[in-house]
């Protein structure tokens, strides 16, 4: 079993934090995964930079951008990471999109995951009927979680298919919407978190999408395991310059 | 391991087995019938009826080898007649397409010479509506196939195809031949037919008038590609499979809040385009709206100079001044019957952008149209069009803010917005089923070419059809009627920009690899990190990072030739169009006009160029060049 299901079996709602590698630095990476896990976070999703972050609003795409242009590639990122597992525990998430992870070879860059401690990765333009086809066997190969999304207009079949070839948690997006573009929940969410907690399924859910301060993140994980903040956080590491981590956790958890 | 690749090697077999035959009919002449076995097909006939003009009149049959199975026709003929020719011939076959009986049938099969040889009897039945299957009962033990034609006027063939749904009431497990008027553009409904329960039976197909020059001579190119289509779903198929691939290419690479949008279009595409009163208002609005057909015009002296044939198809005649419009009226007709009133589109130059928006403008339709910030700046008077036509033009403001930065921002639109908005492509690139739906909307250039052709010159295919790439729209509807004739040869030509070498370039064909862009699988211009570049061309329709998933098939397959052209010989190439004919390109068409000074062609070849574009939003760019 590995951290992240072994964190999900923990008794207490998740706080999951993503951020760009390489932003606002090149070299911040490590420093604010270790300041994350310090604060009492959950989880991360180390997001890697891509040129065409289709499903990002403008915070996570202007973040890419400028962690592309310090440079940040799969071969340093995979660099930064190399000794991650001496000084951090709680379980790691590499997001991003399929092309950059396509070209270093699926393979390839399942087993360096998996050599650096990575234990699931989160590919929001791999459709889960390829990733079944195709490379599934390599992600269990390497131990690695698979997370899928929804969204309000996944079907519930399509929800108990993506549930069969989950093996970690469930990436419940809160609304139709590219990342950062709304936030604060409505009736609307509401009716579709108790939808799909209705639907029993084996994979915890993890929420998404709009969750921004304490109302959000307490509202969100009413129905759901845990959730996960990206937009805001990536808005706070722009203000901050990477700093004052801790007030932004302590923000949303207290 | 060991048991997997056991399995797989099963699976082949059972494949192998079930693999579906071919008999080409109606052989006449000897060296055309050894060209035809050359492709090895399972059966060969022979028609022995003289009120053919296919009957077969030479003493003997030589030079097929003994794997294909010599087959005679016979139409009503004496037991006597049958067992003279079998023999004289040595045929393996006989094919009986008159009223033969049951009982005919049994003395046939109980001859000595039947038994011995195990000569396989194939009885014909003509099938339409009121077929009665039943009477195909007392056949069953007499023969060893039944063969289904169309009912006709004629006792042979009749040249066209019956309603194969029938066979859903075929009640024998006796295999059969499928027969009547099939030919090379009917793969696609073959392999659909093999994947539905009417075909449980089918044995083998039957093709003989459509693969002809003329009566009994046949077309070996044609029949060639036919058969490797035919028991080869994954191979050398250029139109788009079941799953939405090109090969390897295509499919649909979306995050999953598109996935409702995309699989409802999916799902209905190819429905809504089959529905008679779709086609007639497509039809319709082609002709008084658009001003189709386009002509297609023998450019004389442009001939001349080059000293070959030379027909330019004329896209730059449309209403807009370019093929885009074909698209847009598809697509806008399909987001009506989707129910969908709000249009979303991305745009380079602003072409397509015009085009959504002037059938937005038609259909009273929300049309709000994402543009790089950059190309804003660079395409003033396609901005205003936009505008006049009551659009609203979104500057994509992210990444290097050019087209595929609008792409992108298209996208998230429909994220955001997954109800009531219907993004309309402009290329043959995206997720499946965009690529085949833009190409089904503009293979009307193709289907025109056909018929134009037929006029110009007495026969449907020219030698070459030659056609720009940026996503490769013109382009697809250029050759898609001409994919499965590999005796029309296709060129693509990309723009070099500066030198495919400069780094300034858009000849994704050379510089590309496989990746995903925008949704799909296809070869594009990127980093060996996997992120996106940017190109370079002087036109803006072909300054794409990628390539359609069908052209990247066509390109790794060797279908289509690419050809790579800078910006100075497009330049002049556009110019001299101008001076010898009185035209004025795009800078788009001119790259695929300037292959006359890279290639040598022959003095009768036909070469249709698509023209795809007319100059006027170029002038800018010519007269600064040009120094004009």
């Amino acid at each position: 079993m590995n951290r992240i299901n072994q964190k999900l079996k923990e008794n207490k709602k998740l706080l999951s934090i993503y951020f760009t590698a390489g932003y606002p630095s090149l070299n911040d990476t490590v420093s604010i995964i270790q300041n994350l896990e310090k604060n009492s976070v959950d989880m991360i999703e180390i997001g890697l930079p891509f040129s065409d972050p289709l499903a990002d609003g403008p915070t996570i795409q202007d973040s890419s951008t400028q962690a592309l242009k310090n440079g940040m590639t799969t071969e340093v990122l995979f660099n930064q990471l190399k000794d991650i597992r001496k000084t951090v525990n709680i379980p790691l998430i590499i997001m991003g999109y399929f092309n950059p992870m396509f070209q270093y070879g699926v393979e390839a860059f399942c087993k360096k995951c998996e050599e650096i401690g990575i234990d699931g990765l989160i590919i929001p333009d791999l459709p889960v009927d390829v990733y079944h086809e195709k490379y599934q066997s390599t992600f269990e190969k390497y131990g690695l979680s698979n997370v899928f999304l929804i969204t309000p207009q996944t079907s519930d079949e399509r929800i108990r298919y993506i549930d069969s070839v989950s093996n970690g948690f469930i990436y419940m997006v809160s609304s139709a919407s590219t990342t950062g573009a709304k936030s604060g929940f409505g009736d609307e969410q509401t009716a579709y978190f108790e939808r799909i907690n209705s639907l029993n399924l084996k994979n915890p859910q993890i929420v998404g999408f709009g969750i921004s301060n304490n109302n959000t993140f307490t509202a969100a994980t009413k129905y759901a395991k845990g959730a996960i903040i990206g937009s805001a956080f990536v808005k706070h590491l722009t203000a901050k310059n990477a700093k004052e981590i801790d007030t932004f956790v302590s923000s949303i958890l207290s | 391991m060991k048991d997997t690749s056991n399995i797989t090697q099963q699976a082949t077999e059972q494949i192998d087995s079930a693999a579906i035959k071919l008999k080409i009919c109606g052989m006449k002449y000897q060296d055309n019938i050894e060209q035809v076995a050359s492709l090895q097909p399972d059966y060969l006939g022979f028609i022995f009826y003289d009120k053919t003009p296919r009957n077969y009149d030479a003493k003997t049959i030589t030079n097929v080898p003994e794997t294909i199975k010599k087959t005679g026709v016979f139409v009503n003929a004496e037991i006597s007649t049958i067992i003279k020719t079998v023999t004289d011939y040595n045929l393996q076959a006989v094919q009986l397409h008159g009223h033969e009986s049951p009982y005919y049938c049994s003395i046939l099969k109980s001859t000595k010479l039947f038994t011995k040889n195990k000569v396989e009897i194939i009885k014909v039945f003509s099938v339409n509506e009121s077929f009665n299957f039943n009477q195909l009962e007392p056949y069953e033990v007499v023969c060893d196939y039944f063969l289904f034609d169309t009912k006709g006027k004629l006792p042979g063939g009749n040249g066209y195809k019956f309603d194969w749904s029938l066979l859903n009431n075929y009640p024998s497990t006796k295999p059969f031949f499928l027969s009547g008027g099939i030919g090379l553009s009917d793969v696609d409904v073959i392999n659909k037919f093999k994947t539905s329960e009417a075909s449980k039976y089918c044995y083998a197909i039957d093709i003989n008038s459509k693969f002809e020059i003329e009566p009994g001579l046949k077309k070996v190119s044609a029949l060639k590609a036919f058969k490797n289509h035919l028991n080869n779903k994954n191979m050398n198929l250029y139109n788009v499979d079941e799953k939405g691939y090109y090969g390897e290419f295509g499919g649909a690479y979306i995050p999953e809040m598109l996935y409702p949008n995309v699989e409802e279009l999916r799902q209905k595409y190819l429905e809504v385009m089959s529905e008679p009163s779709f086609k007639e208002e497509f039809n319709q609005l082609l002709k008084d709206y658009v001003g189709r057909p386009s002509p297609l015009y023998f450019a004389k002296r442009l001939s001349e100079k080059y000293n070959t044939k030379i027909y330019l198809k004329r896209e730059d005649l449309n209403h807009t001044g370019a093929h885009k419009i074909n698209n847009t009226i598809g697509q806008i007709l399909m987001a009506k019957r989707l129910g969908k009133h709000r249009i979303i589109a991305e745009t380079g130059a602003g072409q397509h952008g015009v085009a959504t928006a002037t059938v937005c403008a038609l259909m009273g339709l929300e049309c709000i149209v994402y543009m790089g910030e950059i190309d804003i700046a660079r395409q003033a008077p396609n901005v205003a069009r936009m505008k006049m036509l009551g659009a609203t033009v979104v500057p994509a403001k992210s990444g290097s803010r050019t087209l595929k930065d609008a792409t992108n921002e298209a996208i998230r639109d429909w994220i955001n917005n997954p109800v009531d908005t219907h993004y309309i492509i402009g290329s043959a690139i995206g997720p499946h089923p965009y690529p085949d739906m833009v190409t089904r909307f503009q293979a009307v250039i193709s289907e025109e070419i056909k018929w134009q052709l037929l006029e110009h010159e007495n026969k449907e295919n020219p030698d070459y059809v030659v056609a720009c790439i940026g996503g490769g729209s013109n382009a697809a509807g250029t050759y898609y009627h001409y994919l499965h004739d590999e005796d029309v040869k296709i060129i693509a030509v990309e723009a070099a920009g500066l030198g495919v070498d400069s780094g300034e370039s858009a000849a994704t064909s050379v510089l590309g690899k496989e990746g995903i862009i925008h949704g799909c699988k296809t070869l594009l211009m990127q980093t060996n990190d996997g992120q996106i570049t940017e190109p370079y061309s002087i036109s803006a329709g072909l300054d794409y990072p990628g390539v359609g998933p069908m052209h990247a098939h066509l390109a790794k397959t060797g279908r289509a030739e690419f050809m790579s052209i800078t910006d100075d010989q497009a330049m002049n190439a556009g110019l001299e169009l101008c001076k010898l004919e009185g035209i004025i390109p795009a800078i788009e068409s001119s790259h695929a006009l300037a292959i006359f000074e890279q290639k040598t062609f022959k003095p009768d070849d036909i070469v249709v160029v698509s023209l795809s574009g007319r100059g006027d939003k170029d002038l800018n760019n010519y007269i600064e060049y040009f120094k004009i």
